[in-house]
């Protein structure tokens, strides 16, 4: 912290020198960094945000000096909410206009599609978003919560609240099947019996159990029947769902689950893939006293925080950006860990002392890297995902989150699955 | 974090039975309530949820609203010029301002001078609550409820006593019992106590309550009667009678399952149809496969979005570039007026839907209509176009359309629960399938409309201007597609894509209805509504259900490959 | 229309052939990195999935072009053959997954301890090479075989088509579906035994698609200029009549519908190697429609303009989604609608549509002279 301020002390105060004796600057003296997010198709909702905050970041940077002298220059690609195209367009990162490191994607689907891509190529992923883990590519750090810095957290928090019942309902993809997996097994471990556990249960060949949870496709509408099971299930009291259902479909349920008359305090919802930014376009009174499980609040009460928040919103005023929206502007988990990754790779960048890929990476798994962000301290750890804080907060009529409980400093880990001993 | 469990029931317990003490010396304790409410109010956050929890022990009547307010964060604290804080909350008074009264102790909030303090309520900022202080409020008020004025809360309450099974709340029940006077929360007693009873070790008293439990089929003691069945160390007596209270509480719920899933079939039908019947008119009368049809509905969907905005505080909007700011009346959420916007965008939203109807039809499906498979590909580009066009206009999240309170909540019919938007949609449905069938039956217009549908050639040859009738047909249409998008505001989306969602459903309705009919689009609708949520209920998986319903009408169409009530003609080629 | 091939085509085919083929991969492969003539690694992978979409134009172009049978679910069975042969490329991973497992990754995660039985076969090569083109086409042939019994016909057709293929892709999307649900089939390492990572295998899988581009429209043509293309085009002109001279259409029409669905699981098979992914999206229903405007902006019955068709939008979409990205869908909504009212012949055929709209141009002003010199009035049309 102290010597990462020195050296920016002096990137800046160097950059003043540079800038006055050499006003034009050759195109040698920059440094191409790649964003690669659906800025059109069906994430576009979510993912314009996280190249906005890249963008902001990679200014901030700019006006203090760069990264080792160099200026930042985004490649800012285009991945349509079409995965094929997102391995297209990675290629074309890493061949043609050879960056120096990515920061992108948001589904699981689209990582998994560049990851083959990064590999191939020795490239370097910053990818941010809340995911299931069971995956470490040596190319990709993943400064997003793994499943043990949201879901788990969580369940600690309602089984603290004395809640003994828990349905499990998402959209059938991988991050909810694999959390609903994990979640299961630690839910047993907990002592909860399995048939307090909601929402069905898989099982093999054997009769053995192997996942449970409810699973409705992408964009579905039709919440009646599931409400009505959960409305049966949360009869007895002490109930609670959590729920990995994705983007659109949270709108028929949250509005399926007011209408039944089922509420926050007979049964709370605790969503994973609901953040303040999501939050703009939904209905909020319907969701008031549900919980939010993430990394980062808008509502943390920090210097670094208010600072963050001041800056990305000034910067939106101005920033010449085609098509950026100014106004009505939040800020979320997937944008600050998107922020959080550009300075942990310009530090790590820094430490190494060059932009290659392979020293870069060797500084990054010191476990030495961190960044004091806008949602705390972040530390690169060995296994390329990042330790750091857990908020739980109880959706306000505003959209924003009340925070109710902080998990500190939760070390990640990615591979979960087995690793619960029933207590 | 948390007391541990079996503390916290005594404590429980000890406030269960006082409570009824205190519900019998209110005055006294009132004044103690009040104060220990405010000195919660203002105790630091990690103290809140403790002193709530204490009061627990002595809870008069006094604090259900004051913790509803707070709940609802409508408390809020008074900062005395001395320095003093006062928690108050806000009450209705004669006019247009509210009163503050004290927490404390019930008075109105008075300045030094001994004025009431008028309050700006906009402008203050409400004490907050979190969940585990609201948990323990919970509490509290739940014990309050046994004495709730409405029956419906009383009910609730005592079940959650029930639930707990413990013996101590007998007497409490007993003593509710000779006092209560409505039907359903005395059988609600009744059903409480036997639930207590079941834990008794005195077998006769088990076998009461099992008894009990099957004149009323409990659907909540299910799971406690389902242990009980299965319980080797209990005499085989009472194993016998839990199991036949088993039998029929699961008899009872395969009834509530099975009228519940017809009713969510029916509702799901509705919206099915609603969203079909526009289709209807323009696939089914006028033979143009409008791909379009999905956002001339999302058209509809945002109408009423706007109107929302304008009863409120109104929008801005950015579309390409250029901010337009539509103002709003301003009106009070909570006001009737507010709450009524939603009647007010029907309307609107069918205008401006049929309006871009009649756009889309004189613009591009006019020269289309001897070229169905062009006309479906062309519609498909303007959705594209749409599509686009919203997400320039309205920016690509979704718009967040309230729902009006009268449509919020849902009522029970035996155990069925029915939400009031579900009931809503099935009456808009009626309603509009009425309508639209008086319209083609009954007027002059729907005269022509029909006239020209079944032959375009003769209705000219008869002087009716048909190329108005089609634009005005395409216009209607389009309208009652503006209307179920106003309608499915209430139950789902409205966003830039949300047309694609109900597009491959609505095809389906009217090809398996049957072409230029609307009985066979209504049967085909419910039909589908219900066989979509039986496969649900019965499989207990919501994807293969719709997957078995598409390859379903498939296999439906080998058998009527016209659709249910094909219109017969003896053209080769229709 | 003429019946025989001209010299002329022939020669012209073959230079087009010889220059994808060969001369493509030759400069990628024999110049230097930076030479003028030098083809990346990155195009030659852009435009080997570009030509594998070309398959499918041509034969979304015999089924609406010369049949007359608008399929809107065309992308179905290039899916199938994709996941045909991306079962095989997963079972090659190996234990060079992430869980060092023989089961494919999604499976570890989700808990299945043994491959399934359905797995198993698709080992072999062969088998998946061959399931690539059986596996649409028996999907084809039932669907086909149900639609055409019934008489299903025109845009009845269609929207059958489109709910097979939005049913097909709810399946898919189906984590018990054991075939990797949303994500799909990622993370392939070999095929055949070469790494899919080297440019080398790139290349050739671009020229297998070149070749299967050539072979498949040698094949289309000759169909299209035998007596059964005469057929075919009967049907689309008037069904009745060809019945009632005692063809039995519907058998026809199951034919070259389960002919299009092979030849779109072949180009889906040589498509996800390129490009590493397959996944349920691919059979979205607007994918299907987006296929369509290639042929339609390409210019329908002529074969030769789908695969203008494909190449052009796409190449265009890769340059435009990139420049003008908030434009870009209305721009091709646009297109789209503006090439259904007025160029049904698309791109090939506009150079006719004008020669024949000056030949009416001229003719309507000597008309419109003679009837001046008449001096009598046109009678307004009410009817359109």
């Amino acid at each position: 912290m102290k010597l990462s301020q020195t050296l920016q002390a002096m990137a800046v105060g160097a950059s003043l020198l540079v800038g006055t004796m050499a006003p034009a600057r050759a195109a040698e003296d920059t440094v191409k960094v790649g964003v690669l997010h659906s800025l059109s198709g069906t994430m576009a909702i979510s993912e314009t945000s996280l190249r906005d905050v890249l963008l902001f970041a990679f200014d901030e940077i700019n006006a203090k000096g760069g990264v080792l002298g160099k200026k930042i220059e985004p490649v800012v690609v285009d991945g349509a909410s079409n995965w094929p195209l997102f391995a297209e367009k990675a290629k074309q990162l890493l061949e043609v206009d050879k960056v120096s490191v990515v920061f992108g994607c948001w589904t699981s689907v689209s990582r998994k599609s560049v990851l083959p891509v990064f590999e191939k190529n020795n490239g370097l992923l910053f990818y941010p978003v809340q995911y299931e883990g069971e995956e470490l590519s040596k190319n990709i750090f993943y400064t997003a919560e793994a499943v043990n810095q949201q879901a788990i957290p969580a369940v600690d928090y309602l089984l603290a609240d004395g809640r003994k019942k828990f349905y499990l309902i998402g959209t059938d993809y991988v991050y909810p099947q694999t959390t609903n997996l994990v979640l299961l097994e630690y839910l047993l471990s907990k002592g909860v019996p399995i048939e307090n556990i909601g929402g069905g249960l898989r099982k093999d060949e054997a009769g053995k159990v192997i996942s449970a949870g409810k699973y409705t496709p992408f964009g579905h509408t039709d919440y009646q029947q599931i409400v009505a099971e959960i409305k049966q299930f949360a009869a007895t009291g002490d109930a609670c769902v959590i729920n990995t259902i994705n983007g659109d479909s949270n709108v028929p349920f949250f509005k399926e689950f007011a209408a039944s008359g089922l509420t926050a305090a007979d049964c709370p919802v605790v969503s994973m893939s609901l953040s303040e930014d999501e939050l703009r376009s939904l209905p909020t009174k319907d969701l008031v006293g549900h919980l939010g499980c993430w990394a980062y609040f808008m509502s943390i009460d920090s210097k670094e925080n208010a600072a963050f928040k001041k800056n990305f919103f000034d910067w939106l005023k101005t920033a010449k950006v085609q098509g950026i929206e100014r106004t009505n502007r939040v800020t979320c988990s997937p944008m600050v860990l998107s922020y959080d990754g550009v300075y942990l790779w310009k530090a790590a960048v820094e430490k190494a002392g060059s932009f290659d890929v392979d020293k870069v990476r060797e500084v990054l798994e010191s476990g030495k890297i961190t960044f004091d962000g806008p949602n705390g301290l972040n530390t690169v750890e060995e296994n390329h995902h990042t330790k750091k804080n857990t908020y739980i907060g109880e959706t306000k009529a505003d959209g924003q989150f009340k925070i109710v409980e902080e998990f500190k400093q939760v070390y990640p880990e990615p591979f979960l699955k087995g690793t619960f001993v029933k207590e | 974090m948390m007391r541990p469990y079996a503390q916290r029931s005594l404590l429980f317990l000890a406030a269960v039975a006082m409570t009824f003490a205190s519900l019998v010396y209110a005055d006294e304790s009132e004044t103690a309530a009040r104060q220990s409410a405010a000195r919660a109010i203002l105790a630091p956050e990690s103290e809140q949820a403790t002193i709530v929890q204490d009061m627990a022990a002595n809870p008069s009547p006094v604090l259900g609203p004051i913790f509803e307010a707070w709940q609802r964060s409508q408390v809020y604290i008074y900062e005395a010029p001395d320095g003093a804080r006062i928690p108050f909350i806000l009450m209705p008074a004669d006019g247009s301002a509210s009163k503050a009264v004290r927490i404390d102790n019930g008075e109105p909030l008075v300045g030094p001078d001994g004025a009431p303090i008028v309050v700006d309520e906009t402008v203050m900022k409400p004490a907050e609550t979190f969940a585990k202080l609201r948990r323990a409020m919970r509490s509290t008020m739940d014990l309050l409820a046994l004495a709730d004025p409405a029956p419906a809360i009383r009910q609730s309450a005592i079940l959650k006593l029930g639930m707990k099974q413990s013996p101590e709340a007998l007497p409490i029940l007993n003593a509710r019992l000779a006092k209560e006077q409505d039907k359903a929360v005395k059988n609600g007693i009744l059903d409480a106590i036997a639930l207590i009873n079941l834990a008794s070790p005195d077998p006769q008293l088990q076998i009461d309550a099992l008894n009990q439990l099957k004149k009323s089929n409990s659907i909540p003691s299910r799971e406690l009667v389902a242990k009980m069945a299965a319980d080797e160390t209990l005499s085989p007596k009472v194993r016998a009678a839990a199991s036949s209270t088993l039998k029929a509480i699961d008899n009872h719920l395969f009834w509530v399952d099975f009228f519940g899933t017809m009713f969510r079939g029916v509702s799901l039908g509705s919206v099915l149809l609603v969203v079909a019947l526009g289709l209807a008119i323009t696939f089914g009368l006028m033979g143009v496969i409008n791909m379009a049809h999905g956002e001339i509905m999302v058209v509809g969907g945002y109408a009423t979005y706007l109107v929302q905005c304008v009863f409120g505080s109104g929008v801005a909007l950015a579309p390409f570039g250029i901010s337009v700011n539509l103002p709003g009346f301003g009106f009070d959420p909570n006001s009737g007026i507010y709450q009524s916007y939603f009647l007010f965008a029907l309307p609107v939203a069918f205008l401006s839907a049929a309006a871009v109807g009649i756009l889309l039809e004189r613009g591009v499906i006019q020269f289309l209509y001897r070229r169905p498979l062009e006309s479906l590909l062309a519609t498909w580009g303007v959705s594209l176009v749409m599509q686009q066009l919203f997400r320039l206009i309205f920016g690509p999240a979704n718009a967040p359309v309230y729902s009006p309170a009268w449509l919020l909540g849902s009522f029970s019919v035996g155990d069925v629960i029915m939400n009031y938007n579900r009931v809503f949609v099935i009456i808009f449905a009626v309603a509009i399938v009425v309508g639209t069938s008086l319209l083609l039956a009954k007027t002059p217009v729907g005269l022509l409309i029909r006239a020209v549908m079944q032959d375009r050639t003769t209705a000219a040859c008869m002087g009716v201007r048909t190329r108005k009738v089609n634009t005005l047909t395409f216009a209607f249409g389009s309208g009652l597609a503006g209307l179920a998008g106003a309608f499915l505001s209430q139950i789902g989306n409205i966003g830039p894509s949300t047309g694609q969602t109900y597009i491959v459903d609505s095809f389906m309705v009217v090809v398996v209805g049957g072409i230029g009919n609307l009985i066979g689009t209504v049967i085909s609708a419910l039909g589908i509504g219900t066989v979509d949520q039986i496969l649900q209920t019965s499989l207990r998986n919501p994807v293969i259900g719709k997957v078995l319903v598409l390859v379903g009408i498939i296999l439906f169409l080998q058998w009527k490959p016209s659709g249910l009530f094909a219109t017969k003609g003896r053209g080769l080629e229709n | 229309m003429k019946q025989e091939v001209s010299k002329k085509e022939v020669l012209i085919g073959a230079i087009v052939a010889v220059f994808l083929i060969a001369v493509i991969p030759g400069l990628n492969a024999f110049t230097p990195a930076g030479s003028s003539l030098h083809v990346s690694d990155f195009n030659i992978n852009l435009w080997g999935q570009y030509l594998c979409l070309a398959i499918v134009a041509v034969s979304i172009d015999m089924l609406w072009g010369y049949t007359g049978l608008l399929s809107l679910g065309q992308m179905l069975f290039f899916s199938l053959g994709g996941y045909a042969l991306g079962m095989h490329l997963m079972l090659m991973i190996g234990k060079l997954g992430q869980y060092k497992s023989d089961l494919p990754d999604f499976m570890v995660f989700l808990g299945y301890t043994k491959l399934p039985a359905h797995w198993e076969p698709f080992a072999h090569f062969g088998f998946a090479a061959f399931a690539v083109l059986w596996v649409p086409g028996v999907v084809a042939f039932i669907f086909g075989y149900l639609a055409f019994r019934s008489r299903i016909r025109g845009v009845y057709f269609s929207i059958l088509t489109q709910a097979l293929t939005y049913a097909a892709c709810l399946l898919f999307f189906r984590n018990e579906l054991t075939l990797g649900g949303n994500n799909g089939f990622t993370d392939f390492k070999t095929l055949l035994g070469f790494d899919l990572g080297t440019p080398g295998t790139q290349r050739g899988l671009y020229i297998a698609s070149a070749v299967a581009l050539v072979l498949v429209y040698a094949l289309c043509r000759w169909l299209t200029l035998t007596k059964f293309g005469k057929v075919q085009r009967a049907i689309r002109d008037s069904e009745n009549r060809v019945l009632f001279s005692g063809y039995a259409a519907a058998n026809f029409k199951l034919f070259v519908f389960v002919l299009a669905g092979m030849i779109a699981g072949l180009a889906g098979a040589l498509y996800v190697p390129q490009v590493g992914i397959i996944n349920p999206s691919q059979m979205e229903p607007a994918k299907s429609l987006e296929a369509i405007v290639w042929v339609a902006v390409g210019g329908r019955a002529s074969l030769i303009g789908p695969i203008i068709g494909a190449i052009g939008v796409n190449g265009l979409k890769s340059w435009a989604s990139q420049a003008f990205p908030a434009y870009w869908p209305i721009f091709l909504g646009a297109m789209f609608v503006v090439v259904v009212l007025f160029m049904p012949r698309g791109v090939v055929g506009l150079p006719a549509q004008i020669q024949e709209a000056w030949r009416r141009h001229k003719r309507a002003k000597e008309a419109t002279a003679e009837a001046a010199a008449a001096a009598t009035q046109v009678p307004k049309d009410s009817q359109s």
